[in-house]
């Protein structure tokens, strides 16, 4: 299926946004797994993620076609 | 007077000038009703950070998601608080030290609901809101915000 990931702050120097195509994810715990496996610094820092532009707190059902936003701690003010 | 509806930008190219937080001020003159106004203002320090001094920061947000996350925060707030008027601005992209990069400016007929409005407003901000500071050195090398 195909993820349009969206990388902030610290994330986006090393995980681009960019059209992920991937088989065998269907939430994103699996999602998470598959990135910090992929790319190692992410395992050690703090992150969010949004699907679709909404905040997630819990593990979140997954389609094709779907936005997927990678966020560290926010920093703002 | 603000409409408390619709979703606002609150994001500013740059720092945010003197002049625009003077004429905000200004505007509010003819609402007679408000008695107190309350004002925040967030400057970009000269942080020294291993032995660097901190000489801008460099702000970026997802800004759909943060215009609609301070949408959700400014319904809250007016629900709590009987308060006439909420002004929320952030930078995005450069702002040098000793800049100003948040305006929050909060209006009402007595004055503590709009201080504690203000108070509750910055915190949520800082809190919530998906927006990111790149603090820059003045050899170009950078460090990431992180808020305490």
């Amino acid at each position: 299926m195909e993820i349009q990931l969206i990388s902030f702050g610290k994330i986006s120097e090393f995980l681009h946004s960019q059209q992920l195509e991937i088989e065998g994810i269907s939430d994103t715990d699996q999602l998470k797994a598959y990135l910090e496996s992929n790319f190692l610094q992410l395992a050690d820092l703090k992150y969010k993620l949004a699907v679709n532009k909404i905040l997630i707190q819990e593990n979140t059902h997954l389609n094709s076609g779907d936005s997927v936003a990678v966020m560290p701690p926010f920093s703002g003010g | 007077m603000e409409s408390k509806k619709k979703v606002k930008n609150i994001f500013i190219q740059g720092a945010i000038s003197p002049g625009f937080i003077t004429d905000c001020i200004a505007k509010h003159s003819s609402n007679t009703a408000i008695g107190g106004h309350s004002i925040f203002m967030g400057q970009v320090r000269q942080d020294e950070i291993g032995g660097k001094l901190v000489s801008a920061i460099a702000y970026s947000a997802f800004e759909e998601l943060a215009l609609e996350k301070m949408h959700e925060i400014r319904e809250a707030i007016f629900e709590k608080y009987p308060l006439s008027c909420m002004h929320v601005h952030h930078s995005l992209g450069d702002v040098s030290a000793g800049e100003i990069c948040l305006f929050v400016f909060t209006s009402s007929a007595h004055r503590k609901p709009a201080i504690e409005a203000c108070s509750e407003l910055v915190e949520r901000i800082k809190a919530e809101l998906p927006i990111w500071g790149k603090e820059i050195f003045q050899d170009n090398t950078h460090h990431w915000k992180e808020n305490k």
